[in-house]
């Protein structure tokens, strides 16, 4: 039963990874919490809904509109909101402000737009299973694993070797240093805004199509949140390993303590860390950030 | 300066536009709602004496679906009782309705006033639990009886010291006895004896009707293997799922009331190799569910209202939304069984004094009603009431058998 929890746990946590990135990401070369980035995964879910279902299109087409609407919603935050706030000099508690009130904003819109009933796509994989000793996996999980590891590694290759990765970490380093030696900051900042938003995108129709699709079904990116403190703000990598160790332990909890401690468990979890090293596992400090 | 000026007019004209959009929608609404506050069309002819039922529900808020359902449905047995020569030979019913909106201090109101202004004998309504609680204080005072149709609460007839509420009826059962059945049908018709039971925490539904379930399956001789929760907003099961799984249920009590959770527990549960009975309460009533778990509820039941699932219930549905021009809605049911009920106790009591016929409805035993067979219990006024059960056979749940009522 063991070896079942875990497996439930890292399919868990591999939702969380990919809003968990983006957090990071984000955090990183911003410094603050984008709290509207769970919202993101949710637009992008309905998007994909809204093709898929209503729309009519094929189901991978939809997929991809998810994505792009993931990305485009988290673009347009960034240039409509973050950007304007950023440019006036104000402090970065007032980004993280901006950034409650748009995730109230979309979740209310979601809410007028498509009422709060669960809705699942029109698309669905026949529910299988996989047999591995005792335990069981669903295809959908395998997949939704496989789509979420080829997409980490992609990124960590994009941070780690490309022109646009170095731009990244040397903003995430020194946004002023970085601007002085040419390096188009604003640029920069809004490509990785596109990126963050299509992994909540990717995040939000893997989500729907395990969970279905509902307004609120962007709290979790608050559970993302806590997996990138987990791993280290700001850190990618980090965030990776603490959204598996958060969907692991959650799931230990659920099955051996209980499901009503399992929040509780989270957030402890998250104080006990702030408290002993606020750095997060991967303790990257401000010189590596990204 | 300019612009501003420019962006206040302009709000202005918006306003102003939109001011006017309402008055003229306003007088197109009004004739549709103005009925509803008025005498019934159902009205007796001048001079012979009348015996007048009150009916209280939402007529024109968000949930007028149904009470217009429940009048349409109690208007079509006043005119059918009337043209057979109407009761305690000869004497005219005549049905007064009155909007609640839904709302307790509405419903409440309406029912005062139906009692002091209209002279009503009895009182049907509302659907409503909430509207139906305060009611019951009104009617005790007042001493008219009232029969709640849809009002499921157990507070409805019964306050918080337990003290019954003499003149409060209803004709549904409370929430708690669909779990009492279920509970019964797995052990007694299914010969099941391991089940494990999966309730939402918090949920008040879930988890009384859970409890009513459990008590019935070990009461019956069968054993609960285990017992696991879920939070109100979980989406995710499968923790809960392997510890059920290790326990090696005959069947898993699912009392979850979102079809969409439903079908996501099934998958999950199906995912994870497990391959058992699982059952529901009303909570599974969806015309989405089975197609929504993809196969995976195959074979599962769930225990419900009859319903349209009798041939004459159907049937009179049918006449009501033809004649009305609506969907089928069950809470006409109620209307007709209402109405009915009322007039077989005038009919007993002989008389149509508000206090001998609550006498008369209390002392009623069986009452065989188009919503089904309902069983009176003098000390609670909670009927028992004959269940259905539904199966799921590809992308519909059917209607398989009736399991009598169980007390």
């Amino acid at each position: 039963m063991l070896l079942q929890q875990i497996i439930t746990g890292i399919s868990i946590g591999g939702i969380y990874a990919l809003l968990a990135t983006g957090y990071s990401l984000i955090y990183s070369l911003l410094d603050f919490s984008n709290w509207s980035h769970g919202e993101f995964a949710m637009i992008g879910a309905y998007v994909a809904i809204v093709f898929s279902n209503i729309l009519g299109t094929p189901f991978l087409i939809a997929a991809v509109m998810g994505v792009i609407g993931g990305a485009a919603i988290s673009f347009l935050s960034e240039r409509f909101a973050y950007r304007r706030i950023r440019s006036n000099g104000a402090p970065n508690m007032f980004l993280m402000i901006a950034a409650m009130g748009l995730s109230n904003v979309f979740q209310q819109a979601a809410n007028l737009i498509f009422t709060g009933q669960y809705r699942s796509y029109s698309f669905k994989l026949p529910v299988s299973t996989i047999k591995i000793g005792q335990a069981y996996i669903g295809v959908l999980d395998l997949i939704s694993l496989g789509i979420t590891a080829v997409i980490l590694v992609v990124l960590i290759y994009l941070i780690n070797k490309t022109k646009f990765g170095l731009d990244v970490r040397a903003i995430a380093c020194n946004q002023k240093a970085a601007r002085v030696l040419g390096i188009r900051v604003d640029q920069s900042i809004a490509t990785v805004f596109l990126l963050a938003g299509s992994l909540a995108g990717t995040a939000g129709i893997l989500y729907g199509m395990k969970y279905n699709v509902f307004p609120t079904m962007g709290n979790v990116g608050l559970k993302a949140f806590i997996a990138s403190v987990i791993g280290g703000l700001g850190s990618v990598p980090g965030a990776i390993v603490g959204a598996v160790l958060l969907g692991v332990l959650e799931t230990l909890v659920s099955a051996y303590i209980s499901s009503s401690l399992r929040d509780f468990f989270s957030f402890a979890l998250l104080i006990v860390l702030l408290l002993v090293k606020p750095s997060g596992l991967f303790g990257v400090d401000v010189q590596d950030k990204a | 300066m300019k612009k501003a000026l420019a962006l206040l007019l302009a709000m202005v004209m918006v306003f102003a536009l939109a001011a006017c959009g309402q008055q003229a929608a306003a007088p197109a609404a009004a004739p549709a709602a103005a009925p509803a506050g008025d005498a019934a069309p159902a009205a007796a002819p001048a001079g012979e004496e009348v015996i007048k039922i009150g009916y209280v529900s939402d007529l024109t808020g968000g949930t007028a679906l149904w009470g217009n359902a429940g009048k349409y449905g109690a208007e079509m047995a006043v005119d059918e009782i009337n043209a057979a020569g109407g009761v305690l030979g000869g004497k005219k019913l005549q049905l007064v309705a009155m909007d609640g909106k839904g709302e307790a201090a509405d419903s409440v109101n309406a029912l005062r006033k139906l009692i002091t202004d209209e002279g009503i004998v009895a009182e049907i309504g509302t659907n409503f639990s909430s509207c139906n609680i305060p009611m019951a204080a009104v009617a005790d005072e007042m001493k008219v009886p009232i029969i709640g149709t849809a009002a499921s609460n157990e507070l409805v007839t019964v306050d918080e010291n337990g003290k019954l509420h003499p003149y409060s009826f209803r004709m549904c059962f409370i929430d708690s006895y669909l779990g009492t059945v279920m509970g019964t049908y797995a052990t007694k018709n299914l010969g099941l004896t391991k089940a494990a039971l999966f309730t939402v925490a918090g949920n008040t539904n879930s988890e009384s009707v859970g409890a009513f379930v459990k008590d019935a399956f070990i009461a019956n001789g069968g054993t609960i293997v285990s017992e696991e929760q879920c939070q109100e907003a979980d989406v995710d099961f499968r923790a809960q799922l392997a510890k059920i799984k290790a326990a090696e249920p005959e069947v898993i009590f699912v009392m979850m009331n979102d079809y969409a959770k439903n079908a996501t527990f099934a998958k999950q549960a199906r995912e994870m190799g497990i391959d058992c009975l699982l059952m529901g309460h009303d909570g599974w009533d969806s015309q989405q569910l089975a197609a929504e778990a993809q196969g995976a509820l195959e074979g599962c039941k769930y225990v419900s209202r009859i319903g349209f699932s009798k041939p004459e219930a159907k049937e009179f549905g049918e006449k009501v939304a033809a004649k009305y021009n609506i969907g089928m809605e069950a809470e006409c049911l109620f209307g007709w069984d209402g109405v009915h009920w009322i007039v077989d106790a005038i009919e007993r009591a002989g008389s149509a004094d508000p206090t001998a016929i609550r006498d008369a409805l209390e002392a009623t035993d069986v009452f065989e009603g188009l919503i089904g067979t309902l069983v009176m219990d003098p000390a609670t006024h909670n009927p028992a009431m004959a269940c259905a059960i539904y199966e799921c056979h590809g992308d519909a749940f059917e209607y398989v058998e009736t399991v009598e009522a169980v007390q």
